[in-house]
């Protein structure tokens, strides 16, 4: 058994995007399909605003509820340089989906660091699989900004072995039941980037 | 039954199914769910849930409920236990009457802490048992078993999940939940409650015969696991267990492993492993507990054994441990390649995004009004909260513990320092261990300012209640504390309050509490924007109008919602509305957008 038996998927973004919902989604997806799961998250003072990772693991059998550098399968980033920063994790063959959303980290707003050019350049050179995508554009179409994560988590979903019925099932299960149906077609309409 | 559960909800199980009767805390990540998810279930469970005002009375509250004969619970993070630390080490010779369990959960890297300190050393120090889970089963298993063993050796026992089990997800085998014990009710013994002298003497010798008894019990719990099998052996504590036992299977070693979940460690099953292997690492997070345990025991029974860990270099003393260097690490004992860590040149120029104040936050604009009164030279000692993020603006300059602001405030005061001294700390903060603080700096006639930063909430911990709120923790309405009134019956020559929002009337309310002479107050009162607008209370965003010069004045406020597109200002989707940024603007370009 190697460290690439556990399927390893790590979600980034900045705090308040909803990273921790479609991990959430993407857990009980795993759970679903029949494997044994463990995440990581990050709460407390990095979620005001900070740079925020999860970790999924799933499996015959997890050991590790973090994911060793260079092993996920895919890295999902709802803000487009969160990529470039967490780009270690992701195998060599691995798929990253990227939002397009770009979000001014304080230090670039107050002159002391620089946003880079060329973000879709940059990300095409780091990642030989690579869906980049206007989630926040395709969530804002549906009519609800906030949704833009289950649009990433839908592109996601196109790079594993996870039924579709297991994610809709998680969906369904993790999402506040007035929220439902527009979560549902956040994900449909991330699964047409693939 | 199976049910996927973050580490904090786990232990909330393994308390149900141990049959607890209270449990007392101080919020602090990463320990925060422990509380707020046995708060709204504490009636159906008949439980006493409470957010104390510090750790030493959440310990002291809990040791109470133990002597009154119920299974009892206090709940920290690390560094909280520094703060109970008086009656622990005293607790650890009087023992407990019903089960009494103390939560203290590292936070190795300082994920959301000031410090890294290793919560195991204060378990040695004081002479209790530490349970040291590495996921979330264990994490409920080991709660539930706490209880039991307390009351068998009579000491307190702590488990010390850090932030990987807390924060982690897994799917947990679930127990039963008993009905409620009846408390037994308080038995007066003197000999065993009150620590006179001649008392704690006996006492702390009953201390030391019992550390072979605890050494026993724990010796054969089911979170000690030995597997002998080659030469080559791995020694590893806690979650750095896990990561051995993965490490090991993707090198395709055939490795001796004893993986360690309690404290003080089995000495048989480390015997054992020693004996049988010739090279051994040691692969545990921060403190090098097992390592000192293991080398004591090589000098008598192995002592050509090769040992590497934290004292040859091989695993980090500092942050915290993963999967990756565990792995490496073990491949370099056994001669194995190292795996690369992928270098991407693209990643060197991501600028960094350090958490900060929300748009809309009243801190930024409370240090905003406090730098334009007391100037640039003045200094400001903060303290533990969200408002440290503000370091940027130039109005923290210290933050070292837990209501330390006004005291350090006060030493600068009386070690030499003629500049203005205004001291900022948050209104749970201030409640928890600021209020000595004040008494101190008045009674001893400390000329300085101290700034309460009232949110009313705990806000960076996820917005817990406190006697300010009018709520406790399972959300009934209480009675709530007057800070004016309070801090004039502590002594402070001058009080006022001022609004944030508000911005020159704030201005000149610090102008004021500056040229106070003596000790003053000001009480920066407005809601935590994230709470206001979870309750509904939304205003509208604000809007850049053609009236902007450029001269970015408003860039230095700092507000997330604030961009700057090479000419004019812009506003951005983050906008709050608190309207801050229009009072600062010298262009009158800032105007609610319809």
């Amino acid at each position: 058994m190697s460290l690439e038996d556990v399927q390893s998927v790590v979600l980034v973004g900045v705090g308040g995007q909803g990273i921790l919902l479609a991990s959430e989604v993407l857990a009980q997806a795993a759970v679903l399909s029949g494997h044994r799961v463990k995440t990581n998250e990050v709460h407390g003072m990095a979620q005001r605003g900070g740079s925020v990772v999860a970790q999924i693991r799933w499996g015959q059998k997890v050991y590790s509820p973090l994911v060793a550098s260079g092993t996920a399968r895919v890295l999902g980033s709802l803000e487009q340089i969160e990529a470039l920063r967490y780009a270690h994790y992701l195998a060599p063959n691995g798929l990253a989906v990227v939002s397009a959303q770009a979000i001014m980290p304080m230090t670039v707003s107050t002159g002391e660091a620089i946003y880079p050019k060329d973000v879709p350049g940059l990300l095409k050179r780091s990642f030989s699989r690579l869906i980049y995508l206007d989630a926040a554009q395709a969530a804002l179409d549906l009519g609800e900004i906030r949704a833009a994560n289950m649009v990433v988590l839908g592109a996601v979903s196109t790079g594993l072995d996870i039924a579709i019925e297991d994610w809709r099932d998680a969906i369904v299960a993790s999402v506040k039941e007035r929220f439902v149906e527009i979560n549902l077609r956040a994900f449909e309409a991330g699964r047409s980037f693939s | 039954m199976r049910e996927y559960l973050l580490g904090n909800v786990a232990i909330v199980r393994g308390i149900l199914e141990g049959g607890a009767g209270l449990v007392a805390g101080y919020p602090g990540t990463p320990s925060s769910e422990i509380i707020d998810t046995l708060g709204p279930i504490a009636g159906e469970h008949g439980l006493h849930v409470e957010w104390s005002v510090n750790e030493k009375v959440a310990l002291e509250v809990a040791i109470g409920s133990s002597w009154a004969g119920t299974r009892s619970v206090a709940t920290m993070k690390h560094v909280g236990l520094n703060v109970a630390a008086d009656p622990l080490m005293t607790l650890a010779y009087l023992g407990v009457d019903g089960g009494l369990l103390i939560v203290s959960a590292d936070d190795p890297f300082c994920h959301s802490s000031q410090n890294e300190q290793d919560s195991r050393r204060y378990a040695q120090f004081a002479g209790i048992p530490c349970l040291d889970p590495a996921d979330p089963q264990e994490a409920k298993d080991m709660t539930a078993y706490a209880f039991d063993l307390s009351e068998r050796l009579n000491t307190p026992v702590m488990l010390r999940p850090t932030t990987r089990v807390s924060h982690a997800r897994a799917d947990v085998a679930l127990g039963e939940i008993p009905k409620r014990f009846e408390p037994k009710g308080f038995r007066k013994d003197p000999s065993r409650r009150v620590a006179l002298p001649i008392h704690a003497r006996p006492l702390h010798h009953e201390l030391l015969e019992r550390q072979d008894a605890i050494r026993r019990e724990l010796e054969g719990m089911p979170w000690n696991r030995l597997e002998l099998r080659g030469d080559m052996g791995i020694l590893a504590g806690g979650i750095a267990g896990l990561y051995a036992e993965e490490a090991a299977m993707d090198l395709g070693l055939d490795l001796s492993i004893l993986r360690i979940g309690t404290y003080p460690p089995p000495i048989e099953l480390m015997t054992r492993l020693v004996e049988h292997v010739s090279t051994l690492m040691v692969v545990e997070e921060l403190e090098p507990v097992l390592e000192e345990e293991v080398e004591r025991l090589a000098r008598l029974h192995n002592p050509d054994l090769r040992m590497l860990g934290k004292g040859s270099g091989h695993i980090p003393r500092e942050g915290e441990l993963g999967l990756f260097i565990a792995r490496n690490s073990i491949a370099t004992i056994a001669g194995l390649p190292m795996r690369d860590l992928p270098r991407l040149e693209e990643a060197s120029i991501v600028p960094p995004r350090p958490p900060a104040l929300c748009p809309g936050c009243s801190h930024r604009a409370t240090y905003y009004a406090m730098r334009k009164a007391f100037g640039k030279g003045a200094i400001y000692p903060s303290d533990i909260g969200c408002y440290t993020m503000g370091v940027g603006m130039g109005t923290v300059d210290t933050c070292l513990c837990m209501g330390a602001s006004i005291t350090v405030g006060t030493g600068i005061r009386f070690g030499g320092e003629e500049l203005p001294i205004c001291c900022s700390l948050g209104d749970s903060t201030f409640l928890h261990s600021g209020i000595a603080g004040l008494l101190n700096a008045a009674y001893n006639k400390a000329n300085i300012t101290v700034t309460i930063m009232d949110n009313s909430t705990t806000a960076m911990t996820g917005h817990q209640p406190h006697p300010g709120t009018g709520y406790t923790a399972s959300g009934d309405t209480t009675a709530a504390v007057d800070l004016e009134v309070l801090c004039l019956a502590l002594g402070a020559g001058s009080v006022e309050t001022a609004r944030p929002y508000n911005l020159g009337e704030t201005i000149e309310v610090f102008r004021r509490a500056r040229d106070h002479p003596g000790l003053s107050v000001v009480i920066a009162k407005e809601a935590c924007v994230i709470g206001a607008r979870r309750g509904g209370k939304r205003r509208l965003p604000f809007r850049v109008t053609d009236e902007c010069a450029g001269c970015k004045v408003c860039l230095e406020f700092g507000c997330p919602a604030i961009e700057f597109d090479g000419e004019r200002a812009r506003i951005n989707a983050l906008c709050t509305g608190c309207g801050v940024c229009a009072e600062i603007c010298p262009s009158n370009a800032m105007e609610v957008a319809k």
